[in-house]
C-alpha cells in the first residue's frame, strides 16, 4: 500500500514537473518568436530580406478593418449598458448627471481596450492558430524553411506589425463607439443633449487616461500574435491538432488579456 | 559573363559568353531588349555559352515575345551543347528560330 | 579533399525522437549528378534522415556535409545561401495554399533574386510547362489533383535551378502512369541539368527505374548502400525480404509475446 502511494505521489510529482517544464518552454518560445520578429522587423531591410509589405497590410485589413462592425456593436452596446447601470446607481444619490464622468472613465481606461482585446482574441488569435497551424500540419512551414525563407519573417512579424499597429487603433475606435453608446441612451433617459454629453465626457477625461488605455492595447496585442502564432507552429497531427490548438488560442490569449489587465490596472494606478 | 553587341549584314547580333547565372542575365537581358528597342532584327549567339539558367532562358524568351510584338527579326545563333540541353527540357527548341551561324541565317533568304 | 567528392557526405548520424533512438550510425555519400535512393520500410527512420538532410533536425551526433558544407555546424546565413541551391519536393506538396500555382512557383525567386517581374513570371511558367503544367499558373493549389500538386511542387522545388533535389515519396497517391511520367522527369533532370537527387521511397519498382545508388534502412541503420544491381542481388534475408515484399517473421518468444499482450 504504502508504494503505490508512494508510486502515486512520485507519478504526480512528475507529472506536475513536467507541466511546469512546459509552461516554462512555452513562454521561453514566446521570447524567442517576439526577438525573432523584431529582429526582422528591425534587421531586414539590411539583410535585403525585409517583412513583406503585402503580407503586412493583408494582415493589418483581416485583423483591423474587418473587425470595424463588430468592434462598433459590440462597444455601442457596452456603452449603453454603462449608461443604464449608472444611471440606476448614481440615482440613489440622486446624481444622475455625472453619469458621465463614470461612462468616460470606465470607457476609456477599462472598457475600450478590454472589449477590443477579447475580440481581437476571439477573431485574430484563432485565425493565426488555425491558418498557421494548418500550414505547419501540411508541411509548409516546412517548405518555407527549406527554401530558405524564415518562417518567422515570412509569417510572424507581418502579424506582430499588424497587431501594434491595429489593436490601439481599434481601441480608439471602440472608445469613440461606447461613449456614442452611453450617449445614445443619456439622451433617451435624461434628455441631455449630445453637445453636453461630449462637453462634459472631455473635461473629465484627461490624456493620461487615453494613454493608459492604449498602453493596455499594446499589451494585448502582442499577446493576441504570440498565442495565436505560437499555437499554431505547435501543432502536431493533422486536422484534429489544428482544431485543438485553435481553441487553445482563443482561451488562452483571452485569459492572458484579462490577467494582464488586472496586474496593468493596478500598477498603472498605483 | 560576358557580351557584345555587333551589327553584321542587317542584324544587330548579341555575342554572350560564358556562364548566364542569376548575376549577370538581367545585363544580357538588357543588351537583347536595347537592340530590340532600336529596331534592329535581333540574333543572340550563344554558341561561347557554358551554362544557362532559367533567368537567361527567360530572357531569351521575353526577347522573342518583344520583337514578336514589334514585327522583328528574332533567332538564336550556333546554340551550345549546354545551351541546348536547358532548351530541350523546357521544349524551347521548337519555339525559337535556331541557326547554325550567321552565315546559315543568311544562306535562308537565298 | 573528399568534399570534392561528394555532392552529400553523412557521418556517423545518431538522431533520437524524445528517448527513442531513430538513427543509429549511419553514414552515406552521394556523388555529384547521381540519383541515390534511400529505402526502407515505416519506421525505418528514412523520413528522419531526411529531414535531417534537409537541416530541419539537428543530429545528437555525427555530421552531415552538403555541397561541401557542414550543415549541423553552419551558421544561420551560411544555410540561407545554402538552401538557393536546393530544391525539396514534400509528399503532400506542401505548396502554400494561399499563393496561386505560379506564385507559388515564383515564390523563391521573388525572395532571392531581384530579377524582374516579367522574367520572374516566364520563368516560373517554364518551370510548369517543364512538369506539364502549363496555363495551371492561375488557380490555387485546392484545385489541383493530386498528382498535379506534386508536379507543381517539383516545378516549385526547381524554381532556383538547384544543384540538388530531394524528393520525398514522389510516387505515393499517384496513378502508375503519372508516376512513372515523373520517374522520367527524373532521370532527365539528372541527365541534361546535372542535378544531385536524392529519392525517399518506398516504391520497389520506381526505386530500381531511376536509382544510381541505393541506400536501404532498417530500424536506424543502414542495410546495404550500393548500385542498384548489387542490392539487388544482395544475399542479406531482411533485404530480399524487403524486395519480395515478404512480411517479417515474429522475432520475439512466446513468454515476451504474452508479457506485452497482458502488460503485466
Amino acid at each position: 500500500m504504502a508504494e503505490t502511494s508512494f508510486g502515486s505521489v512520485r507519478g504526480r510529482l512528475v507529472q506536475l514537473g513536467r507541466a511546469a517544464t512546459a509552461v516554462i518552454e512555452e513562454y521561453g518560445y514566446w521570447v524567442t518568436l517576439l526577438g525573432e520578429s523584431l529582429y526582422w522587423i528591425v534587421v531586414g531591410p539590411f539583410k535585403r530580406r525585409p517583412v513583406r509589405l503585402s503580407a503586412t497590410v493583408a494582415q493589418m485589413v483581416s485583423i483591423g478593418i474587418a473587425a470595424v462592425p463588430i468592434v462598433f456593436m459590440l462597444s455601442f452596446a457596452i456603452g449603453v449598458m454603462l449608461a443604464i447601470q449608472g444611471i440606476y446607481t448614481l440615482r440613489q444619490f440622486g446624481a444622475e448627471t455625472q453619469v458621465v464622468l463614470g461612462i468616460a472613465l470606465s470607457v476609456v481606461r477599462e472598457f475600450g481596450p478590454l472589449i477590443t482585446g477579447i475580440l481581437v482574441a476571439g477573431r485574430t488569435g484563432s485565425a493565426l492558430a488555425a491558418r498557421i497551424g494548418t500550414m505547419q500540419a501540411n508541411q509548409e512551414i516546412d517548405a518555407l524553411r527549406v527554401m530558405g525563407i524564415d518562417p518567422v519573417r515570412f509569417l510572424a512579424a507581418p502579424v506582430f506589425i499588424a497587431t501594434l499597429v491595429m489593436v490601439p487603433a481599434l481601441t480608439l475606435f471602440s472608445d469613440l463607439a461606447a461613449m456614442f453608446g452611453g450617449a445614445v441612451y443619456c439622451q433617451l433617459e435624461l434628455g441631455l443633449n449630445h453637445v453636453a454629453y461630449w462637453d462634459q465626457a472631455t473635461s473629465f477625461i484627461v490624456i493620461n487616461d487615453v494613454t493608459q488605455g492604449l498602453i493596455k492595447s499594446l499589451v494585448f496585442a502582442v499577446i493576441v500574435a504570440l498565442v495565436g502564432i505560437s499555437n499554431g507552429f505547435a501543432v502536431t497531427g493533422g486536422a484534429e491538432g489544428v482544431g485543438r490548438a485553435t481553441t487553445r488560442a482563443v482561451v488562452a490569449s483571452i485569459s492572458y488579456i484579462v490577467l494582464a489587465d488586472m496586474l496593468f490596472t493596478y500598477f498603472l494606478n498605483r | 559573363m560576358a557580351y557584345q553587341v555587333k551589327k553584321d549584314s542587317g542584324f544587330s547580333v548579341v555575342h554572350l559568353t560564358g556562364d548566364i547565372d542569376l548575376s549577370c542575365s538581367p545585363e544580357a537581358r538588357k543588351s537583347i531588349l536595347d537592340s530590340l528597342a532600336a529596331a534592329q532584327p535581333t540574333l543572340v549567339d550563344l554558341s561561347a555559352v557554358t551554362y544557362i539558367d532559367s533567368s537567361g532562358v527567360a530572357s531569351l524568351v521575353e526577347g522573342y515575345q518583344t520583337a514578336k510584338k514589334k514585327n522583328l527579326e528574332f533567332g538564336l545563333l550556333g546554340v551550345s551543347e549546354a545551351a541546348l540541353s536547358v532548351l530541350e527540357l523546357a521544349r524551347l527548341d521548337r519555339v525559337f528560330p535556331i541557326y547554325a551561324s550567321l552565315k546559315d541565317r543568311l544562306a535562308k533568304n537565298g | 579533399m573528399s568534399a570534392n567528392h561528394y555532392a552529400i557526405e553523412v557521418e556517423d548520424l545518431v538522431a533520437y525522437y524524445g528517448s527513442r533512438r531513430i538513427l543509429d550510425g549511419v553514414s552515406l555519400q552521394v556523388g555529384y549528378g547521381e540519383i541515390m535512393v534511400i529505402m526502407g520500410g515505416s519506421g525505418s527512420g528514412k523520413s528522419t534522415l531526411l529531414r535531417h538532410l534537409l537541416a530541419l533536425q539537428t543530429p545528437r551526433s555525427g555530421s552531415i556535409r552538403i555541397l561541401g558544407r557542414d550543415i549541423t555546424t553552419a551558421s544561420a546565413d551560411m544555410l540561407h545561401e545554402l538552401r538557393q541551391s536546393i530544391g525539396v519536393s514534400f509528399q503532400g506538396g506542401a505548396l502554400l495554399s494561399s499563393l496561386t500555382i505560379g506564385e507559388n512557383v515564383a515564390l523563391p525567386l521573388r525572395e532571392h533574386t531581384r530579377l524582374d517581374d516579367s522574367i520572374i513570371e516566364i520563368t516560373a511558367r517554364l518551370k510548369l510547362e517543364i512538369v506539364s503544367l502549363g496555363g495551371f499558373e492561375h488557380l490555387y493549389p485546392a484545385q489541383l489533383s493530386g498528382g498535379m500538386i506534386k508536379r507543381a511542387a517539383l516545378a516549385r522545388a526547381m524554381a532556383m535551378d538547384p544543384k540538388m533535389l530531394f524528393f520525398d515519396e514522389p510516387s505515393a497517391g499517384l496513378d502508375p502512369v503519372v508516376s512513372s511520367e515523373l520517374d522520367d522527369l527524373i532521370i532527365k533532370l539528372r541527365d541534361t541539368l546535372g542535378v544531385t537527387i536524392v529519392v525517399v521511397t518506398h516504391e520497389l519498382e520506381s526505386a530500381f527505374k531511376i536509382a544510381d545508388h541505393i541506400t536501404v534502412l532498417d530500424h536506424g541503420r543502414i542495410l546495404i548502400s550500393g548500385t542498384a544491381d548489387i542490392v539487388r542481388n544482395s544475399s542479406i534475408e531482411r533485404v530480399q525480404d524487403l524486395l519480395h515484399r515478404r512480411s517479417r517473421p515474429i522475432e520475439i518468444s512466446a513468454d515476451d509475446y504474452l508479457h506485452r499482450l497482458t502488460g503485466g
